[in-house]
């Protein structure tokens, strides 16, 4: 599904350059659930920004599903974005003045989806996560793992081939960390593919892959042999 | 999508109310403002274009000199509109209308009808052809033969109102005085905005037979306007030299059957009735003449403030949206493009901008009466919009609100969707991601419209502190009399007045709070007679026009007007009948006298005499103009006014003994009195509208400044609070750093008020000029404004400072 080759990310400001990625190889696979592990600022981030599309790679070749990301046009991206990808993050990024409801329902209307078609399609995916009840209330009424459930329901409405979380319980107690860990488990099961970058062991214990990132490089790889 | 947007939008507002409060309030001001200049400024270029053919339409204006004197009036002789009716074919309608005092608020004439007396304030004597060329609409009539009967009467619609209510007036009878009159039309005259200013027109054919006669032969009679209205194939000025042909040839014969010994010359101009509103230097022009330079300065005080409020707008805005940077990131990476986000946000503006048009239009409305107080107009707004370039206007209007709209709208959308959403989202400081070229232009033109706020703040509040210090000067300014506790009462409008004058003179002396009482025909602030004077031996033929007062006896003691030599006019019999003159020490000036006393004086309208003093100059006219020669005649039978001086201890005992005295000697005219210097201040009253509309636009452009400053700081406050953040952890006081927020906006309004001093110093000496006394453009004003106007701007970025400083650097350095 994914194929990175030579991904290299480098930061200019003023006189200093820092790389962040320095030349990444990397393939994952249709249903795959890959953990990205490392110490702060080894680029773990820059790495899903650069597998969201929400960056651009200085060197290197990206493939998704097939196609050169390279060759998009900006547009052509974000269209591919839309389609195929979701996102989930550890400061949740919903917008404040928002209803969940609304949250969860831009990104249906990003893709030009049918007002009926988005109200069937919220209306699954918030029962799916026990949110219905407070579809109305805005993100600042909820809890930080309430919040991050609607993260993930937004970031799955769209029903993605991809799912990027960035350090998804970061900012969560370890009973709501939990829970969302557990939801992501159950969206792998569907078969949904995830890319998760997080400092937690316990949380990439959830995942099949894990690849350890040093400097902007990968320095280690396992299979994780419990699951 | 659209229901997204604007959902989310009414709550961004909403939950931002403090910001949206501010954003609306200064657009709001900014639209108020140039909606109200604006109708002030269409009114003003509208007068006198209501008229049909108003293109073709002329005032007859003469000049004339003797002596080497030149005078030149909006004035003409009786007989002329008839010469030039009958002479030239280019002369398609003409018309007269006769002079009347309109500096005189007292002079009112009143009628009465079912044994209620009415006072119409503007009564005019017009020929029978002055509906044909005003073309005021008619409620009740026909204005083509209203005025043609004798003791025929239109009224204004107002009077109409007063007298008669409701039910028609046509037909119906008032009286006067002098003679009954029947009303034979009602005309609207509100909605045009005019020079002339009649309530009401007596036909022509009123008066007697002989006056009549009188008038259509006297070329020196000059109490008429007259107007034309010329064919649309003629050349004016041509036709003006053609007329100045036949003038001089025509006065020439005249003179020599009058057998009038006379040097000088007659001319005509034909001014457009369009033009006259913003037309100067003619004597007895409407007083509600005008200056195109207050037009100009008015317009652009408005262009300012509407382009102010914009930026202003479009500053706040674009700062507060930057704080919306994660939302935008969000909905990027949530898969929105560009023009989406550009949408999202443009549908936000348009509700803020359109709710503040609306807003604005809906005070408008509102504050119309208090406004049309305050600059005496009748304005309507839905007329203006339909008239002149009104419709043009509302429609620019709507298109800035509109681009105000797109231009903040897509900013920030623009900018902040061209940054990598990552970056965004990461939480980065995206101003300072914002920083390098890009950012420093945009901060440069941010400061340089500050500059031009303070500019404008600056020049506006110190012309209008010089205005204020001007209008004290002249209304406080020793005039050369004493003009205080003297209280000036007009004579009742009846022809019998004239035998009970000595009666009503006695009775108003006999209570203590009456210090003294005097009669005049004339008296300082009320516009003077001009007469022609011959000078000296008869044989030199030298006249002279001058101004005239007809005064009694006690004149010159009541208003303390200081002798130089000679003697006050004495009420002893005189030993012959010779007339009397005294002469101000202008007039002595202008002719040429060493030793004025004995000297004979003469003219065609008094007995030959001789003059008997001369008294100090003093002020007769506002301080506009320089102190004109002056002639006192002695003439206790012409009384136009019963002149009191009154113990300043005592003012309310003396009002009500004058009060109580008219109603014995006058029953059924209402009392008209005014104290000598209230009716001196009201000289200055056109000034003094032009000085509150300048207080009131400058506390609006102080006021939208401000708010723009307040808002502008903000940003500035937001952007380098993780440098405040820093130079607190390191020990910087609050002090220390609300100087260094401070200190920036000290040295724009040092440099706005530099560039701004040469203009409004040449601007204000200008304007000072248009008074012969005026006060000295001293450096105290310019640095007043100047002050005042950092106070203001120092106050605003304090209150932003202090907030940014009082906050723990944790909380700023947390979010780098």
């Amino acid at each position: 599904m994914i194929e990175a080759k030579g991904l290299k990310k480098v930061f200019q400001s003023q006189d200093v350059e820092t790389i962040a990625l320095a030349g990444i190889n990397l393939s994952v696979e249709q249903g795959d659930f890959m953990a990205v592990m490392g110490p702060s600022g080894c680029g773990k981030s820059t790495l899903l920004n650069l597998l969201g599309m929400i960056d651009e790679p200085t060197e290197g070749k990206y493939l998704f599903r097939g196609v050169d990301v390279g060759t998009l046009s900006q547009k052509q991206k974000t269209r591919l974005r839309k389609e195929n990808i979701g996102f989930v993050f550890q400061n949740f990024n919903l917008i404040d003045d928002l209803s969940i409801w609304e949250n969860i329902e831009l990104p249906l209307i990003y893709l030009g989806v049918k007002r009926q078609e988005r109200k069937k399609r919220v209306a699954r995916v918030i029962d799916q996560l026990e949110i219905s009840h407070r579809k109305n209330l805005l993100p600042i009424q909820l809890s930080g793992g309430q919040q991050q459930r609607v993260a993930v329901a937004r970031a799955i409405v769209a029903e993605p081939k991809l799912l990027l979380a960035d350090e998804p319980t970061g900012n969560l107690d370890s009973i709501h960390g939990e829970q969302v860990m557990n939801i992501l488990n159950l969206l792998n099961q569907d078969g949904m593919t995830i890319v998760m970058v997080t400092h937690s062991h316990h949380d990439a214990s959830y995942s099949r892959r894990v690849v350890h990132l040093f400097d902007g490089q990968i320095i280690n790889e396992n299979i994780n042999h419990s699951l | 999508m659209w229901g997204n947007f604007f959902s989310s939008g009414f709550r961004v507002l909403l939950r931002q109310k403090y910001y949206t409060f501010l954003n609306l309030t200064g657009l709001t001001i900014g639209v108020v403002a140039f909606v109200f200049i604006y109708l002030y400024i269409q009114n003003e270029l509208y007068y006198d274009r209501s008229w049909k053919d108003y293109h073709h339409i002329y005032r007859v204006n003469e000049e004339y000199s003797t002596g080497g004197k030149l005078e030149k009036m909006a004035l003409t002789p009786f007989l002329l509109a008839d010469k030039l009716d009958s002479l030239f074919p280019e002369v398609i309608q003409s018309t007269r209308l006769f002079f009347t005092d309109p500096s005189d608020k007292n002079a009112v004439s009143s009628v009465e009808y079912k044994n209620e007396r009415f006072d119409i304030p503007n009564m005019t004597i017009g020929d029978a052809r002055v509906f044909k060329i005003f073309d005021y609409p008619f409620v009740e009539g026909n204005p083509d033969s209203c005025l043609i009967q004798p003791n025929s009467l239109v009224i204004s619609t107002a009077i109409k109102q007063e007298i008669f209510g409701n039910q028609s007036a046509l037909g119906k009878t008032v009286r006067t005085s002098v003679r009954e009159y029947q009303i034979s039309g009602v005309f609207d005259n509100t909605k045009q905005p005019s020079h002339l200013s009649f309530d009401a027109v007596i036909s022509v054919n009123s008066l007697g037979k002989e006056e009549q006669k009188g008038l259509n032969q006297n070329w020196f009679w000059i109490n008429c306007y007259t107007y034309l209205r010329l064919s649309d194939t003629v050349h004016p000025k041509q036709l003006e030299q053609r007329m100045n042909i036949f003038m001089d040839s025509a006065i020439r014969s005249y003179i020599r059957k009058e057998n009038i010994q006379l040097e000088g010359y007659a001319k005509v101009y034909l001014q457009p009735i369009r033009k006259i509103h913003f037309s100067s230097g003619w004597l007895y022009d409407s007083h509600t003449n005008t200056n195109t330079s207050y037009l100009y300065i008015i317009g652009i005080v408005a262009i300012f403030i509407l382009f102010t409020a914009s930026i202003n707008y479009i500053n706040f805005a674009t700062a507060r949206s930057l704080k919306r940077a994660r939302e935008i990131g969000v909905r990027k990476v949530l898969g929105a493009f560009r023009k989406q986000l550009v949408l999202q946000f443009v549908s936000e503006a348009i509700m803020l901008t359109f709710t503040a048009f609306a807003l604005a239009l809906s005070l408008v409305e509102l504050m119309m009466p208090t406004f049309n107080q305050l600059v005496g107009k009748n304005i309507n707004l839905v007329d203006s919009l339909f008239r002149g370039y009104g419709l043009f206007f509302g429609v620019l209007l709507l298109l800035v609100i509109l681009l105000l709209a797109l231009v903040s709208g897509s900013f920030p959308a623009l900018v902040l969707s061209s940054l990598p959403p990552a970056g965004v989202l990461r939480g980065n400081n995206l101003f300072l991601k914002y920083r390098g070229k890009q950012q420093f232009t945009a901060s440069g033109l941010r400061r340089l419209l500050v500059v031009i706020q303070y500019l404008v703040a600056i020049g506006m509040f110190i012309s209008t502190l010089v205005m204020a210090a001007q209008i004290h000067f002249v209304e406080n300014q020793p005039m050369g009399f004493n003009k205080n506790n003297v209280l000036v009462v007009n004579r009742p409008p009846d022809t019998s007045f004239r035998s009970r004058t000595a009666a009503f003179v006695n009775a108003l002396k006999t209570d203590s709070a009456v210090l003294g009482v005097t009669t005049a025909a004339n008296m300082p602030g009320y516009l003077p007679d001009k007469l022609l004077f011959n000078v000296g031996d008869t044989a030199l033929h030298n006249y002279q026009s001058m101004s005239a007062f007809f005064v009694g006896d006690q004149y010159f003691h009541l208003l303390e007007i200081p002798l130089v030599e000679g003697r006050y006019f004495s009420n002893l019999p005189k030993a012959d009948s010779t007339e009397e003159f005294i002469l101000n020490e202008a007039a002595v000036k202008r002719l040429g006298f060493k030793h004025p006393l004995g000297f004979a004086l003469n003219s065609p309208f008094t007995k030959k005499g001789k003059i008997i003093g001369v008294v100090k100059d003093f002020n007769f006219t506002s301080l506009h103009q320089k102190v004109e020669p002056l002639v006192f005649v002695h003439m206790p039978r012409a009384v136009q006014y019963i002149v009191l001086r009154i113990d300043p201890a005592h003012t309310q005992q003396a009002l009500k003994h004058v009060n109580k005295t008219w109603k014995t000697f006058n029953p059924g005219y209402s009392l008209h009195d005014i104290f000598l210097s209230e009716k001196l201040d009201s000289l200055y009253q056109s000034d003094q509208k032009i000085l509150s509309i300048f207080i009131y636009f400058t506390i609006f452009v102080l006021l939208i400044s401000s708010l723009g400053l307040y808002g502008l700081s903000a940003f500035l406050v937001e952007q380098r609070s993780k440098e405040i953040g820093i130079r607190k952890v390191l020990g910087g006081s609050n002090n220390r750093i609300i100087l260094l927020m401070v200190k920036e906006h000290m040295l724009l309004v040092l440099l706005a008020g530099l560039l701004i001093v040469p203009e409004v110093y040449i601007f204000m000496s200008r304007w000072l000029d248009g008074f012969a006394y005026h006060i000295e453009l001293k450096p105290c004003y310019f640095v007043a404004g100047i002050v005042l106007v950092a106070i203001i701007a120092f106050l605003t970025v304090l209150l932003q400072s202090v907030q940014i400083v009082r906050k723990s650097p944790a909380i700023s350095l947390k979010y780098e």
